[in-house]
């Protein structure tokens, strides 16, 4: 490893034992593990925003992000079953076995935005890699100023982190705006796509640092608003997902222009990601 | 320098063999072909071989390798994974200097960036590396315009030149050296330097009449490259004649793009395979969930030039992408080679511009 | 050295490679640059053939299936009871199905098997229709049933015609001859349905309209004959039925030609001259499976013999098949009715083909022989759960053994000394070169084993053995032996004793007697659209062809390019332009129900340009498609390109 300061673990995978699963949204569970070797686990230091390689044992291997705060949370990861290898690990049980290497990856900002207003705009399961910078910024909440969660998905059955964000509205000097596509008997929360709850949030522009994460669609619209409202280009971060192999920077398949999303990101910012220099 | 009587050659390559696996150009027993392989006899290494129709990168990135295996059995959810010692010493004997300049962009990315690759680091380990300076180009060859050669710079234990009826034997390390005393070689005379030059000139005087496949202004589209400021008319135009079967990358000695797949070996066991890939294909950037955001051919021929020729790359390889080698226009069924797409670069030849 | 030489065992142009062998296993491929054909590429395909032979996925054991389950039994009674079971059947209860993929020897010894040991013709290929209609037509016209040209030559011709191949996706190499020919000036025209690589690489792309593709050959024919086009010497001296051949362009009716084929006059007639005055033409089209019928052949064929383009540098006549050994199994008597040597199989009975029995209702087939079958589509899936003895004989797990009784394994093309022939006549002989798992042998030790169980008397020690039995009953391979195909790259029949070097292309000065003018028993009507059914409808293969291929998936990187376009669609596609789907109201993806006078079919919606409005296609790999909606139209879609569905479309 060239950083001497950190302990990837680079290409064999760390054991880790799966101790609990749960069902979250339809096709996405949540897998809590442990590393079965111990000083791997006390090792085990993470960034938000950092993801990792989890191998399925005798499907293959399959990038993930992390969602849990690099502070005083369990291990786990979150993943819908979308393809040959998250369809194997969703057959797997508490107790079955998973290899893990990393942690990978940029990681978003934290030391360099305190002090700052932050705002979280997601869609869908893209709330899913916000989930522990979130944790993270509200466990040192009083060393930022304004925290804004705008959340967005097709219905309420698409929203993750239900229980979750009940928890997170309770917190006092966390703005929370949770929307649906789509009116529902019973549901009390905004209408409307995730781009409309910026204005409703009244957002501040100034010292402010936006993640945003979801399907395209929305973050392109989320992003218009955001600049449209004051925003800063380098102001607005958001991490990128690329088909991934070996997730150190050599296989290459993450490859945008210029940048390797595995190393270089996959937290960038906007500017960044206009200037790669390929479509992302 | 020292002098190495040809016929002594056998000799060094004998010694060499007594400590390393021995690879170099070898003929292929049915058609004569020459191809970079495992030489089992010392005699079947032949320094005066054409340019290698694959490229020597194989030794250090095979084309199928197993990297790591496991077996996990679910009823007692025990798990274990074994790596492969893959360090085995190695002597590369023979290296064209477009090659061995390969094999430093690769020693620079694999071992370099963020992380050390553990795999390609094993297959580099112990390695002792002979390289052969061209007096002559063969026809496809163009590391004139790629500063790649004739002759080698860096990066080699000894460097052999023809002369005469012997080598110049320059040792480019320690080990080099040692080699040069255990065989007991005369120093060269306080001329060899010039001598060498002379013949390097030489060989570069011949490159307008032999080397007539190819020739690539490379630095003239470099620019254009990574500005991006090129039509995509062009990349319609190349990528029209794309065949999408991936070998300009598999022959390409700075090429280092793999695949990773967990292939089952029986009884709960897989093997990790590690394995050649190519950013020529559409499934290379598909993600699970179906969007690819490299879908178009056009688009990956684009990618790829700028890969190999953009400032970024040479920032990366601290010299351009491409070697100058001329396997990827031999390998290509369309006729889009680098030297060509280049050529189509610079005159902006577009499908509208040729029918 | 490590890197060893071979023939690539996917499709029929037979490329040369080089198979990394180490520790006793396959481990990489690499292209042969000295290869005549390949000259130093390969294709995706070609490039991973070591991901094909380091499958796990083989099969491994005989087995027979008792009480429903299949068990591993000694291959002494698997044999045993293979030779037993089918004894009991005779006449049109029994039938063998060559793989088009064996080796000359597999197949030569499985049709001795059906002839001598079992007294049948009902021995075929699964490809049979349309590469059978090439070796009709160009042996009653020229002597030679196969390629007339040769791939070597494909860089002399002056003008080379592709007739609706996806000749890059289906032969890549063979596409790139051509491609890099007319970046060195040849004249490369395409005439198809459906905008192809090739189309879009040729200098000219005649898009036809579905179903006129015969009624395109005969006008070009006309208009070069009334240009004066045509070679007169060559056809006064080298010919014969000339005249009748003109008679029957009587019906073409020039004036609406543009009306009938979608193609002006006036580019018929350019093409017709470029084609009289180029100094040397070929004309290449697929066979197998949605190739040219014998009608289309036929009229080609006449085309290029009038033209005087036939059996000289340059020229030919080229159907180009698709699997590595279609045209060896013809030679050597497996393909449907033809003997060893295409004798015609005789009277009474020369035989069906497994494929034709089942499509009798009710199929008299009541056995069959199965060997390494490749294609997916079990069109008559019900009737073969039917029948009573299966023997399925093949190297790789192939869900075909849900339906067989005996499973006997066999071993891959890299573990068994055999020749394969390519499409330009080419046999090229592929040496072991790894052991096959403990116990398996090659196929033709099988056939030769159950021969013998059956009371045969003559056995083989080799594949060398075989082939000298090939030899003697082949006269086109009269000369071959394995020392001499191993000392260059192959040898083209007919390799005999007056061409002891084999015979590049058919050569006029060498022909005794005349060339003759094949009749074209074509119905040169076309269907037509209406209102119920406004649009054309084509099935076709092309690249797709290997999607569903059974070894595609045993391979990791093709399985995945492959899979790009599959997965988008995984219950299939219409390919629909642009201007139709808008019509319709959908857009890509959506699902959709394609309706015609014999059954309809749902598939989602591919937007594409490479069809045009008015024309719609499917690939016919699609599963669900098959039983329901084609087999309405029988034989068609198999034998013919031409063949053509008028549709609608209907959002779903």
């Amino acid at each position: 490893m060239n950083d001497p300061n950190a302990r990837a673990i680079v290409t064999v995978p760390e054991i880790a034992v799966i101790d609990e699963i749960k069902d979250e949204i339809e096709d996405v569970r949540t897998f809590y593990f442990s590393f079965e070797n111990q000083e791997a686990g006390r090792n085990f230091r993470i960034k938000s925003g950092q993801f990792v390689m989890c191998t399925v044992f005798g499907a293959g291997e399959f990038a993930v992000s992390l969602p849990f705060s690099p502070e005083n949370d369990r291990l786990h990861l979150s993943v819908r079953q979308v393809g040959k290898v998250t369809r194997a690990l969703h057959e797997l049980r508490p107790g079955d076995k998973i290899g893990i290497r990393g942690p990978f990856g940029n990681g978003f900002p934290f030391e360099e935005i305190k002090g700052r207003n932050i705002i979280y705009a997601a869609g869908g399961i893209g709330i899913i890699p916000l989930r522990s910078s979130i944790v993270h910024v509200l466990r040192h909440r009083k060393d930022f100023g304004r925290i804004i969660l705008l959340y967005g998905a097709r219905s309420s059955k698409d929203l993750m982190y239900r229980y979750m964000i009940d928890e997170w509205q309770k917190i006092p000097g966390f703005e929370t705006h949770i929307g649906i596509d789509r009116a529902e008997p019973g549901w009390t929360g905004e209408v409307g796509f995730v781009h409309t709850l910026i204005a409703k949030a009244s957002v501040p522009a100034k010292d402010t640092t936006a993640f945003v994460c979801g399907p395209p669609v929305m973050f392109n619209s989320v992003i218009q608003e955001l600049l449209g409202v004051g925003l800063k280009e380098d102001a607005i971060v958001s991490t990128l997902e690329r088909h991934m192999k070996c997730g150190i920077g050599k296989c290459q398949h993450c490859a945008i222009g210029r940048t390797l999303v595995c190393t270089d990101g996959p937290v960038y910012t906007y500017r960044q990601i206009k200037t790669l220099g390929e479509q992302i | 320098m020292y002098i190495l009587p040809k016929k002594e050659s056998l000799r060094m390559i004998a010694a060499l063999a007594e400590d390393y696996d021995l690879y170099g150009p070898v003929l292929q027993d049915v058609s004569g072909e020459p191809l970079f392989d495992r030489a089992m006899d010392p005699a079947d290494v032949r320094l005066d071989a054409a340019i290698t129709y694959n490229p020597p990168k194989g030794v250090l990135f095979p084309q199928s390798e197993r990297i790591l295996s496991y077996r996990y059995d679910r009823e007692s959810r025990k798990a274990s994974i074994r790596r492969d010692d893959l360090v085995r010493p190695k002597a590369l004997v023979g290296l064209r200097s477009c090659d061995l300049n390969g094999l430093l962009c690769l020693d620079r990315f694999f071992l370099g960036q963020e992380y050390v690759d553990d795999v390609y680091l094993d297959h580099r380990k112990k390695m002792f590396i002979v390289a052969n300076t061209c007096v002559r180009p063969f026809p496809q060859c163009f590391c004139v315009c790629t500063d790649s050669g004739p002759s080698a710079r860096e990066g080699f234990d000894v460097n052999l030149t023809e002369a005469g009826d012997d080598y110049l034997f320059e040792a480019g390390s320690d080990k080099g050296e040692a080699l040069a005393k255990r065989l007991g070689l005369k120093e060269a005379g306080p001329d060899a330097s010039a001598r060498k030059g002379r013949i390097v000139d030489a060989s570069i005087a011949r490159f307008d009449a032999e080397a007539t496949e190819n020739k690539a202004w490379i630095s003239r589209v470099v620019n254009r490259i990574t500005t991006g400021f090129i039509g995509n008319e062009v990349w319609e135009y190349v990528g029209d004649q794309c065949f999408e079967c991936g070998a300009c990358a598999f022959v390409c000695p700075t090429c280092s793009c793999f695949n990773i797949e967990d292939v089952a070996s029986g009884e709960g066991g897989a093997d990790r395979m590690r394995s050649w890939d190519s950013c020529s294909f559409e499934g290379y950037t598909r993600m699970a969930g179906d969007h690819n955001p490299r879908k178009p051919v056009e688009d990956r021929r684009n990618k790829r030039f700028f890969c190999k020729l953009s400032y970024t790359q040479s920032k990366k390889y601290l010299r351009p992408g491409c070697v100058g080698c001329g396997r990827c226009a031999r390998v290509c069924p369309g006729d889009i080679g680098l030297p060509n797409v280049v050529t189509y670069i610079r005159r902006e030849t577009t499908k509208a511009g040729t029918r | 050295m490590s890197y060893q030489t071979g023939v690539c065992n996917f499709c029929g142009t037979g490329c040369g490679h080089l198979l990394k062998v180490n520790d006793g296993a396959v481990r990489g491929v690499f292209a042969s640059p000295g290869h005549p054909v390949s000259r130093g590429r390969l294709c995706v395909r070609g490039w991973h053939i070591h991901e094909l032979l380091a499958t796990g996925d083989r099969i491994t054991a005989p087995l027979v299936r008792k009480e429903g389950r299949f068990e591993p039994v000694s291959y002494d009674e698997a044999v045993a009871q293979a030779a037993e079971r089918l004894s009991r059947y005779s006449g049109d209860e029994i039938g063998f199905l060559a793989s088009p993929r064996a080796s000359n020897e597999d197949n030569f010894l499985m049709a001795r098997l059906a002839r001598d040991v079992f007294h049948t013709n009902n021995i075929g290929l699964a490809s049979d229709q349309g590469h059978g209609a090439a070796a009709d037509v160009l042996l009653e016209g020229a002597g030679m049933p196969a390629m007339l040209g040769t791939l070597t030559e494909i860089r002399k011709a002056g003008l080379i015609l592709v007739v609706g191949a996806d000749i890059t996706r289906l032969n890549p190499i063979v596409g790139s001859e051509i491609h890099l020919a007319a970046r060195n000036g040849a004249d490369l025209v395409t005439l198809s349905s459906r905008r192809t690589q090739i189309a879009e690489l040729s200098r000219k792309h005649l898009w036809l309209r579905p179903g006129t593709t015969k009624t395109a050959l005969a006008a070009l024919a006309k208009v070069m004959i009334r240009q004066g086009g045509h070679d007169t010497e060559f056809v006064r001296n080298r010919t014969e039925g000339y005249e009748a051949f003109v008679r029957s362009l009587e019906t073409i009716d020039l004036d609406g030609i543009e009306a009938g084929t979608g193609l002006p006059l006036a580019e018929i007639e350019d093409l017709a001259r470029r084609l009289s005055e180029a100094r040397s033409a070929m004309a290449f089209f697929t066979s197998g499976i949605a190739g040219l019928d014998h009608a289309s052949v036929a009229l080609l064929y006449d085309l290029f013999l009038a033209a005087g383009k036939i059996g000289r540098e340059g020229c030919g006549v080229n159907p180009v098949t698709g699997v590595c050994n279609i045209v060896g199994s013809y030679d050597v008597g497996a393909g449907a009715r033809f003997l060893p040597g295409y004798r015609r199989a005789g009277s009474p009975d020369p035989g069906q083909t497994p494929r034709e029995l089942l499509a009798i209702t009710p199929t008299p087939l009541k056995a069959v022989v199965v060997a390494d079958r490749d294609e997916e589509i079990v069109r008559h899936a019900a009737k073969i759960k039917g029948l009573e003895c299966v023997v399925y004989i093949g190297a790789y797990a192939n869900a075909f053994t849900d339906f067989a009784h005996i499973v006997l394994p066999a071993a891959t093309f890299a573990e068994a000394d055999g020749t394969y022939t390519n499409a330009e006549r080419r046999i090229q002989l592929n040496r072991r070169k790894v052991d096959p798992p403990p116990g398996v042998l090659p196929a033709w030790r099988v056939y030769a084993d159950i021969a013998v169980r059956r009371g045969a008397a003559r056995t083989y020690a080799s594949a060398e053995d075989v082939m000298a039995d090939i030899a003697a009953s082949v006269p086109a391979y009269s000369a071959v032996t394995y020392p001499k195909l191993e000392k260059g790259f192959g040898l083209q029949w007919p390799c005999d004793a007056a061409h002891p070097e084999g015979t590049p292309r058919l050569s006029v000065e060498e022909i005794s007697g005349k060339l003759k003018f094949v009749p074209a028993a074509a119905d040169f009507r076309a269907p037509a659209a209406s209102e119920a059914f406004p649009l054309l409808l084509m099935a076709g293969k092309a690249n797709y062809f290997w999607h569903t291929n059974n070894i595609m998936k045993k391979t990791h990187i093709p399985k995945r390019e492959y899979n790009a376009l599959l997965l988008l669609y995984p219950k299939g596609f219409v390919e629909v332009a642009a201007a139709d789907a808008a019509k319709i109201g959908v857009r890509d993806r959506r699902p959709v129900n394609v309706v015609s006078a014999g059954g309809s079919m749902r598939v989602a919606v591919r937007v594409s340009a490479d069809v045009k409005p008015g024309t719609v296609y499917v690939p016919y790999f699609i599963e669900d498609m098959v039983p329901g909606f084609l087999n309405a139209f029988g034989a068609a879609v198999d034998e013919d390109q031409d063949s053509v569905i008028p549709v609608r479309i209907e959002k779903v």
